[in-house]
């Protein structure tokens, strides 16, 4: 064998056959690593509106009979749509097993007064980890308002045929 | 169903802003790619969306968008179809150990970097139906790839292609290229068969032996197109769209596979005969409406899916700058080392890490994929794409920052030289005349 051929071969060792061994102890050691729950996708909800109709502040809501709630996720951080004919859409999270969104005045066209702070309608949500397809239970309340009524929701995550079919 | 108004609008609008961007970047002297990248993050949320957002909403409302994603997509295959046409593996093997050493460490070195920060990354980006393995290995092969026509182009207008350092750049950069997307197919593979019923050993099976029907049987069959071009001096329409046939059912062929339809074309491409008349003469017929009308439609569509808005806060823009630190760090920095130790001078080392830091298009292409099959979050894409930007924006600042023309030209003084057209520099450089006009 060659000089240069041996320099080649140890270099081409050192430099990238040493990564490569590197590599694979890192995709090991990363199994190990626990990411936020998927809650990414189209999730069809099962609501009851009318305690929130009969609120001071739940007119906004009285159009979400069984609407869809499309999840942008990344990470911990969500994007949330709500959507039943007209659509809502805000910023959210989720921590462990519970989803918290607030949709503000704005968005939900409330601007009543009484409504407590802003109004703001708040989405909250425990996801059920072990269910298939992905469940979750939660219920829509306006924010800081001892009058009005929370409104609660079942939620089952689509699968990409059950959109396809809705669509 | 959107009306024909909107999307003749659209394509309309698109390339009219893609043309204006691009040239107002070919004036800073940047290549007119990274223009067009820039003008499809224009339309899309980060900006449009955001100052005008019922405008936005009118010209592309949500209904529309799946026909201007086929149609750019068409575009993509088209483009890897050029893309693989320019790759010639006789040139590769003529590369000595310090080009083969160059391009994989170029490759292993962003890649290890790039799965050092997935362990950072991943709990914070992604969520639990993403297997750590994939985001990481998906990561990998997204930092480590190069833009091959783009590095092909600047190297054309710098009068680089014959250098030292031109030829084995252009030689790392189709060896980075190829083996990207071998992994890429693999994270591909892997995630698409947990979502299928179909054994993966059977979806790879079939895969292998499509791969060996293509190089094996239909390569030479393809020689026939070569011969043709000689006798006659050009292709009729019907062989041309004989060829664009057999791209598309290539394309198709790796879709159904379980793949994507990117592999199939750009199989097709690499397999094509390699003569450099015949290479050019294929470009010039495919690359006109390729690269000024889908193209730009790839751009738009892959800008309305890149949210910079997402990248909200200071932790995200840390994420942002560590992930554009971690693929320059890896892609140039591991491209200098590894040429500096082979015995290139520094100067000419540190030129071509730049150089191979350039990602453009290519990544985005890579990003596009890793967005539909779920393996990188929006937030995630969209730091990507900024990367991807912002690598290849650097290429042409710091390549003259390293290695100015006045310096080339010393050294191109000091070696005899004829003035040589574009074809005949891009043959005696290897790349066949297949330089995508991208940025032309």
């Amino acid at each position: 064998m060659s000089r240069i051929s041996r320099n080649f071969i140890i270099a081409y060792v050192v430099l990238v056959g040493l990564p490569v061994l590197g590599l694979i102890q890192v995709l090991k050691s990363g199994r190990g690593l626990a990411a936020p729950l998927s809650v990414d996708g189209t999730w069809k909800l099962q609501t009851d509106a009318s305690p929130l109709s009969k609120s001071p502040c739940g007119n906004p809501a009285t159009s979400f009979q069984n609407p869809l709630l499309q999840i942008s996720q990344s990470g911990k951080a969500l994007v949330l749509t709500l959507s039943n004919g007209a659509k809502m859409t805000t910023p959210g999270a989720i921590e462990g097993t519970k989803i918290r969104a607030a949709f503000p005045p704005s968005a939900t066209g409330s601007n009543q007064t009484g409504c407590g702070n802003e109004g703001a309608l708040v989405l909250t949500a425990t996801v059920d980890p072990k269910s298939d397809p992905r469940s979750l239970v939660g219920m829509l309340s306006v924010d800081n308002c001892s009058a009005c009524a929370t409104v609660e929701f079942r939620g089952e995550r689509q699968t990409a045929q059950d959109v396809k079919g809705a669509h | 169903m959107p009306s024909l108004f909107t999307l003749v609008l659209q394509i309309a609008v698109i390339m009219a802003l893609c043309r204006v961007v691009g040239s107002l970047f070919r004036w800073i002297r940047q290549p007119r790619v990274v223009g067009e990248m820039f003008a499809g993050i224009m339309l899309g949320p980060s900006l449009l969306g955001w100052v005008g957002p019922q405008f936005s909403a009118y010209l592309f409302p949500p209904s529309s968008l799946g026909f201007l994603s086929a149609l750019s997509q068409v575009g993509v295959v088209i483009f890897m179809f050029l893309v693989g046409l320019g790759i010639n593996p006789k040139e590769l093997k003529k590369q000595g150990h310090a080009a083969v050493l160059t391009s994989h460490v170029s490759i292993t070195a962003p890649f290890v970097l790039a799965s050092f920060l997935s362990l950072y990354l991943y709990p914070k980006l992604s969520d639990d139906s993403v297997a750590f393995t994939s985001f990481a290995l998906f990561m990998g092969a997204a930092m480590s790839i190069t833009a091959f026509p783009v590095l092909a182009r600047i190297l054309t207008e710098r009068d680089m292609l014959r250098s030292r350092l031109g030829t084995v750049a252009i030689a790392c950069a189709a060896v980075d290229d190829v083996t990207g997307w071998c992994i890429l197919a693999y994270i591909v593979l892997l995630i698409r068969a947990a979502h299928t019923q179909t054994p993966i050993w059977l979806t790879i099976g079939g895969l292998i032996a499509f791969a060996l029907i293509m190089i094996y049987g239909v390569r030479r069959m393809l020689q026939h197109f070569e011969t043709i071009y000689f006798q006659r001096g050009a292709l009729s329409e019907n062989l041309m769209a004989l060829m664009l046939l057999l791209v598309l059912s290539s394309a198709l062929c790796t879709e159904w596979l379980g793949l994507h339809l990117l592999f199939g074309a750009f199989l097709m491409g690499a397999i094509m005969p390699k003569e450099q008349k015949f290479v050019r003469y294929v470009l010039d017929r495919f690359e006109t409406v390729t690269v000024t009308l889908l193209l730009p439609l790839f751009f738009a569509f892959t800008g309305l899916r890149t949210n910079v808005g997402l990248v909200k806060g200071r932790e995200m823009w840390m994420y942002c700058g560590l992930i554009i630190l971690v693929a320059t760090v890896g892609k140039l920095g591991g491209s200098m080392v590894a040429s500096w130790l082979t015995g290139m001078p520094l100067r000419e080392a540190a030129g071509l890490g730049t150089l191979m830091n350039t990602r453009g298009l290519m990544e985005l292409v890579i990003l596009n994929i890793g967005l539909d099959i779920k393996v990188i979050s929006p937030a995630l894409f969209s730091m990507m794409v900024i990367m991807a930007l912002f690598t290849t924006f650097m290429t042409t600042p710091v390549l003259e920052l390293i290695c100015p023309k006045r310096i080339l030209g010393d050294e191109a003084a000091a070696t005899p030289q004829v003035v040589l057209d574009r074809s005949q520099r891009s043959a005696r450089s290897g790349l066949n005349g297949a330089v995508v006009e991208l940025d032309s």
